[in-house]
């Protein structure tokens, strides 16, 4: 999954990116937003066509002029023979063929089943993440002493090396007798309450003078404070932060994999055809192409619960 | 009644006080001994020049700024027990909707914090939508409204609870000339059809002089009261009422009190 880099984006009001225009005067329901989805998708698809034409463009050029630039005597940056870049048709066949001597299941089945194992470890993790998050961006909400005290330390534990961290917790895992998959399921929720946190906390603390002042004036408690203003003034921050979470979740599930020796997950398989890379790079490259789209239909999932829920509002 | 009843204070403020980061070097006296008593019915406006502290005296009588001296007395009760009790509802400058609400269940947000029972509250913000006159939008949300709505759904949410006061900060600050004389006249409406006690705070004249059964002109630095004018102009006020000579005496008479006697100088 080295597509997916989860640089930490500011903590902006809206995580969605095609606000529907919709005219401020008439409409009771929100007019369905059919044309700009079907130009989203069109988008979409455009896109990765295109990106397929690059790697096969590339390919072609490099094998025609033998990897240099005519005239000018340039190596290409990447080598274009079959084995560091496998054809797209060969990478796609590969997904129908075996995937080992072994066993006759198909490459493709065999790494959504991988896939399902690892994502399933992700969302347990997202989940058991973000629930921390939110309580710990409700405690700091309302206790100045702990945030200062505490927030030093989740973004120290958010900077020590994750290579570092995910062979402790897969021992103290082993030692307590837990099935590995918990310990992967610990390493994703690490990675995952942290911007959930931060962002939350953001989005409680969100609230204009003017909503403060005005739930003040109607003799609002600490309760109702919190539950009819704070939490949804931070719903769009909340969905900004599990979105980071999410992707989070799934680097930290196929690294914990990694370090688990569980056998089993795309993590593992991604090392497996790393090591045998020479006996079919394109194998590789599946395996990699799979786990990356499983990634966007997890994020895409969040996506989709993140519509409905803010769906009344100006800019979800 | 007794008359001596009907002519006390549902507001008294005696002797209020406001400094603002007292004893530092970036102290400000926003108010100096104000006295001042409001009679249940009253429309009062608060009239100055900007920064004179119409919003910090509002913002004192509404538990939502504590006066360094001097005490406020609402419904005979500390402006905390009164705001506890929901004894007045506040409108500000910004309408300040929750955007996450429909305009009926924004309406409703005050009786759901009281802790009234859904079907009854509901009902509630139809009357209060009816009675700003927007029950047909009663299921849009705020940003499909205009601004002009937007405040008006402002104001029924402030009455949903039948409080006996409203505050309201320059509720029609941020429009139009045309919305603003339109939405002065509901206001008239609907204070003569609830019968609360009115403080408004605004820094246009004539606006003050066409709502108001009396308007306190303030002075700045220090914040005081300059003078109190009765405006004896008959209710119901209409769109005529703007275009009669009494209505131009009592703009000047209260230009005159804010800026001194008039003279040939340019101000
Ligand atoms: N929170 C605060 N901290 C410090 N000074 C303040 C604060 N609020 C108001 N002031 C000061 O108090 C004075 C009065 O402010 P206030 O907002 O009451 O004026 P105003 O009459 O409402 O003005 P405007 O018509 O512009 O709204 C101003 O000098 C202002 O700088
Ligand atoms: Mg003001």
């Amino acid at each position: 999954m080295t597509a997916t880099t989860t640089e930490p984006r500011p903590a902006g009001k809206h995580a969605s990116e095609q606000a529907a225009e919709t005219s401020p005067n008439r409409p009771r329901r929100q007019r369905p937003a059919i044309g700009p989805k079907l130009v989203n998708s069109l988008g979409a698809a455009v896109v990765i066509a295109l990106l397929g034409a690059l790697w096969e463009g590339y390919k072609a050029l490099g094998q025609a002029w033998d990897d240099k630039i005519p005239g000018l005597g340039w190596k290409f940056p990447v080598a274009t023979d079959d084995m560091s870049m496998p054809h797209l048709s060969a990478i796609f066949h590969a997904l129908t063929e075996p995937a080992s001597r072994a066993d006759s299941t198909t490459l493709f089945s065999y790494l959504i089943t991988e896939t399902s194992v690892t994502l399933r470890e992700a969302a347990y993790g997202l989940v058991a993440g973000s629930l921390l998050g939110l309580v710990l961006a409700t405690v700091f909400l309302y206790s100045g002493p702990l945030r200062k005290g505490l927030m030093p330390w989740l973004v120290a534990s958010q900077t020590v090396p994750l290579v570092a961290i995910a062979p402790m917790i897969v021992i103290w895992g082993g030692k307590s007798g837990a099935p590995p998959w918990v310990a992967v399921t610990g390493i994703a929720a690490y990675l995952a309450f942290f911007p959930v946190t931060i962002n939350t906390l953001r989005g409680l603390r969100s609230p204009s003078r003017v909503h403060l002042e005005f739930a003040r004036s109607i003799a609002t408690n600490r309760r109702q404070q919190l539950f009819l203003l704070r939490i949804p003034s931070a719903l769009p921050f909340v969905f900004a932060g599990l979105r980071l979470a999410a992707t989070a979740s799934v680097v930290g599930a196929i690294v914990g994999e990694l370090s688990a020796g569980t056998g089993r997950g795309i993590g593992r398989a991604i090392l497996t055809f790393a090591y045998y890379y020479s006996n079919g790079p394109e194998k590789l490259y599946a395996a990699v192409l799979v786990a990356a789209v499983a990634g966007i239909v997890f994020v895409e999932l969040l996506g989709l619960l993140e519509r409905l829920a803010l769906r009344h509002r100006h800019t979800a | 009644m007794t008359t001596t009843e009907i002519s006390a204070p549902i507001i008294a403020v005696d002797g209020v006080s406001k400094r603002f980061n007292a004893g530092t070097d970036k102290e400000v006296t926003a108010l100096e001994n104000i006295d001042l008593a409001i009679r249940p019915g009253e429309f009062i406006s608060l009239l100055g020049p900007s920064g004179c502290g119409k919003s910090t005296l509002l913002r004192c009588l509404a538990d939502l700024a504590e006066p360094t001296g001097g005490t406020v007395t609402l419904n005979g009760k500390t402006p905390r027990a009164a705001r506890q009790d929901r004894d007045y509802g506040m409108v500000f400058q910004q309408a300040g909707l929750f955007d996450w609400r429909s305009v009926r269940r924004n309406v409703e947000l005050p009786l759901q914090v009281a802790g009234v029972d859904r079907a009854t509250r509901r009902e509630k913000a139809e009357e209060m939508l009816e009675l700003v006159r927007l029950s047909e939008f009663a299921r849009h949300y705020p940003w499909q409204l205009s601004g002009g709505m937007q405040q008006r759904v402002a104001i029924a949410r402030a009455l949903s609870a039948d409080p006996s006061i409203l505050f309201m900060d320059e509720p029609l600050g941020a429009l139009d000339e045309m919305n603003r004389e339109r939405l002065q006249g509901e206001l008239l409406r609907i204070w003569s059809d609830t019968q609360t006690t009115v403080v408004f705070v605004t820094h246009s004249i004539s606006e003050a002089v066409f709502l108001s059964s009396r308007i306190v002109v303030m002075s700045a630095r220090p914040g005081r009261i300059a003078a109190s004018i009765d405006v004896d102009l008959p209710y119901p006020r209409t769109a005529k009422t703007r275009t009669l000579p009494e209505f131009f005496d009592k703009v000047t008479e209260v230009r005159q009190a804010l800026y001194g006697a008039p003279s040939d100088q340019a101000v």
